[in-house]
């Protein structure tokens, strides 16, 4: 069974859907991820591509040991030394089994969120402690070490040359892209459960504390809320789903390695969606992160009838396209194209209860507030000190 | 003959110190963390490059050209960018963020530079280059092993002697404390801005076109080398010149002799983890004594030592009177 085709203006439409949408998945989970942690917590992570490489590292070089252990499959004591060998034994095994599969699949996924929270904890110690841009140093430079670390230690990954994951969509068939569709719909199931608990945090009272805490630390810390506690545990969370996003897109491409984990494509793209979509708006995130993965997508799909045309690789003309995009958004619309609404309080029956006279809860909220006492004007009575003419 | 990881550490050291020199000048008038400094490097070292492999011409002749070239894009990206952003009201997140965009700019720019050059003059490794085999030798060492030290120290004297001596010097220093008033007096604090941002483009790249004659070099190896350059500077304490200098020259020295003393002691593997040693030291600034090197009540560390100096001279001096008296 194959996906049907459908071409438009010689591009297979669907194929791009597909890759269009994956691609939009994931940027998704990530840049909500970001979201939470700088848009709402007011943490600003210049280190993002760190966790979602940890993830997508821990999933790539654990799986595939998992499965050879599990399925008994000869790891001569050298799993990345055998690795094309003991990978194709693997995929032939597993396109038999989809239970084991997803069960790989799941448990990578946790292991990576795992690895996700616990770095994610250990860069909370200088988050809350640091000024923003002292912060940004830190994490910018630690991500870069962390890359240069993928790429030199080799037992992990294979360092910059990468090992190959088990193929944990076999079990799908192999019709065209019918391995990608499946994909989808599992990404698609994952994005849209990330973004249901982005949107529950951000209307909850914890996603006004976050802003608060955000706004101003002091008279958050002063109502009682603790702000260390509540900034810790968000970049706990945010750090463990953006390496769930990093797993799942290892499984999806079914290789691991150093170089792809760079600053530009998990950092400075996912900052770039923040800004433009609006920061503080799950929506506006979205908007952000699917016009980001369109228009990028596009460009990869018509840049090589300019190719032949111009001295030089048409994908550099991307950076500079997103970059000065970028600035423009800063400087013109510095909210991004959805800015952030004003947060919602209570519901409207509650706000109706309350406004009714004699209401049970408008007497529990207190003489202050169930009848209000006529304000003490001083200065209204005093003659006006301006001479009228 | 000296080691070769002796004169790695004097070479990395007084590049770092240089580098770090430009990015507080920075950092010290904007208050933004400049992310795409290691951009400016770059620009110096393909600047070398350039000069080496297009028109066979030794690279240190390219020093002027590199640090008028970084100077210039250092001045527009200050005026056109950070500083139109700031005066619109912009975050210091967003103008984080713009640096990190000029920074990814750049890494276009370089490509599409890499590219053409490649094409147009045929030559082959435009994006990842070996060192520049170019340097001269004085007394069986390389000339690096002269220039850099000696450009760092004429560097920081030129700047410590501007800074004090200079009526424009003096201003400069006046509207990095207090812009408001320098502002009052009369003195035109965005000139001096701008002056600080030419001279740490031209830092930048004056240390970039002297790296790529030791260590290799490509699009992006500016921005690699951020780890150490943001090491240096905030254990120089970002407020201060000599402290960025003398930060440089801390980091680039442990960088090499620790990464060689690991290696002795451990193994070669440890060189993985080389440029883990400025994040550490990175780290320890920023929990520790997080206003850097300057920030350090010296006195209050030396004179618990002096004072135990002084009483071991005690004891021994009434040791000695006993055994004499005796």
């Amino acid at each position: 069974m194959d996906v049907p085709t459908f071409f438009l203006f010689g591009v297979n439409i669907i194929r791009f859907l597909i890759d269009l949408m994956i691609a939009f998945a994931l940027y998704l989970v990530v840049s909500l991820s970001l979201n939470l942690e700088a848009g709402f917590a007011g943490v600003p992570n210049f280190g993002k591509v760190m966790f979602v490489a940890a993830g997508a590292v821990v999933a790539g070089s654990v799986s595939g040991r998992l499965a050879a252990f599990i399925l008994g499959v000869n790891t001569h004591g050298n799993y990345n030394g055998f690795i094309a060998q003991i990978i194709t034994q693997l995929d032939s095994s597993l396109s038999g089994n989809a239970i084991l599969s997803i069960e790989i699949l799941l448990l990578g996924v946790l292991l990576a969120a795992a690895i996700g929270a616990s770095l994610g904890f250990l860069t909370s110690y200088p988050a809350i402690r640091l000024r923003e841009d002292y912060l940004g140093m830190l994490l910018l430079a630690s991500a870069q070490l962390f890359q240069i670390f993928l790429g030199g230690y080799e037992p992990l990954i294979g360092g910059t040359q990468g090992i190959e994951v088990p193929n944990l969509f076999g079990w799908a068939g192999n019709g065209i892209e019918v391995r990608d569709a499946v994909v989808l719909g599992f990404l698609a199931l994952f994005a849209g459960l990330v973004y249901f608990y982005a949107e529950r945090v951000a209307r909850s009272p914890l996603g006004r504390t976050l802003r608060a805490v955000r706004d101003n630390e002091v008279a958050a810390r002063a109502l009682g809320k603790d702000d260390v506690a509540i900034r810790r545990n968000v970049i706990i969370i945010a750090s463990a789903i953006s390496a769930m996003a990093g797993a799942l897109l290892t499984f999806y491409v079914g290789a691991v390695n150093a170089e792809s984990w760079t600053r530009i494509t998990w950092t400075f793209w996912i900052w770039v969606m923040l800004i433009i979509g609006g920061a503080a708006n799950n929506a506006g995130v979205a908007l952000g992160a699917f016009s980001f993965t369109f228009l990028f997508k596009a460009v990869d799909q018509v840049k090589f009838y300019f190719q032949g045309s111009i001295p030089f690789d048409v994908n550099w003309l991307e950076y500079l396209m997103f970059a000065s995009l970028l600035i423009l958004i800063i400087a013109f619309r510095p909210g991004g194209i959805l800015p952030e609404k004003s947060s919602m309080t209570l519901p409207w029956r509650t706000v109706a209860e309350i406004m009714r006279p004699k209401s049970k809860v408008r007497a529990n909220l207190g003489p202050k507030m169930g009848t209000p006492e006529p304000a003490k004007s001083d200065l209204a009575d005093e003659p006006s000190s301006t001479p009228t003419t | 003959m000296v080691s070769q990881y002796v004169l790695d550490a004097v070479v990395y050291a007084s590049l770092f110190g240089l580098m770090a020199v430009g990015l507080t000048l920075t950092y010290l008038t904007t208050k933004v963390p400049n992310f795409a400094y290691g951009s400016f490097v770059t620009i110096g070292g393909y600047t070398s490059f350039s000069v080496f492999r297009i028109n066979h011409v030794n690279p240190y002749f390219a020093v002027p050209l590199a640090f008028l070239l970084g100077a210039v894009v250092s001045v527009a990206m200050y005026l056109g960018v950070l500083r139109t952003l700031a005066r619109r009201g912009s975050s210091l997140v967003a103008l984080m963020i713009s640096t990190l965009a000029i920074d990814i700019a750049f890494v276009g720019i370089f490509g599409i530079y890499s590219d053409y050059i490649g094409s147009f003059y045929r030559i082959e490794n435009t994006k990842n280059f070996f060192r520049l085999l170019a340097d001269f030798s004085l007394f069986g060492l390389p000339g690096l092993f002269y220039v850099t030290p000696i450009s760092l120290a004429t560097i920081t004297i030129a700047l410590f002697l501007f800074l004090t001596r200079t009526k424009f010097g003096i201003a400069m220093r006046a509207s990095v404390e207090n812009p408001s008033l320098a502002r009052v007096l009369g003195i035109d604090v965005e000139r001096a801005y701008v002056f600080a941002w030419f001279l740490a483009g031209g830092f930048a790249a004056t240390a970039g076109s002297f790296s790529v004659l030791w260590l290799q070099g490509g699009t992006t190896f500016g921005s690699g080398l951020i780890v150490e350059i943001f090491a240096a500077s905030v254990l120089g304490g970002l407020a201060s010149v000599y402290g960025a200098a003398l930060g440089g020259l801390i980091i680039g020295a442990t960088e090499i002799l620790l990464t060689q003393a690991g290696i002795a002691v451990f193994g070669s593997w440890i060189s993985i983890y080389q440029k883990g040693f400025p994040l550490l030291i990175m780290v320890i600034t920023l929990l520790l004594f997080p206003r850097g090197l300057v920030s350090i009540n010296w006195q209050r560390i030396t004179s618990p030592i002096a004072a135990f100096v002084d009483l071991i001279g005690d004891r021994l001096g009434e040791i000695f009177r006993f055994v004499r008296g005796k």
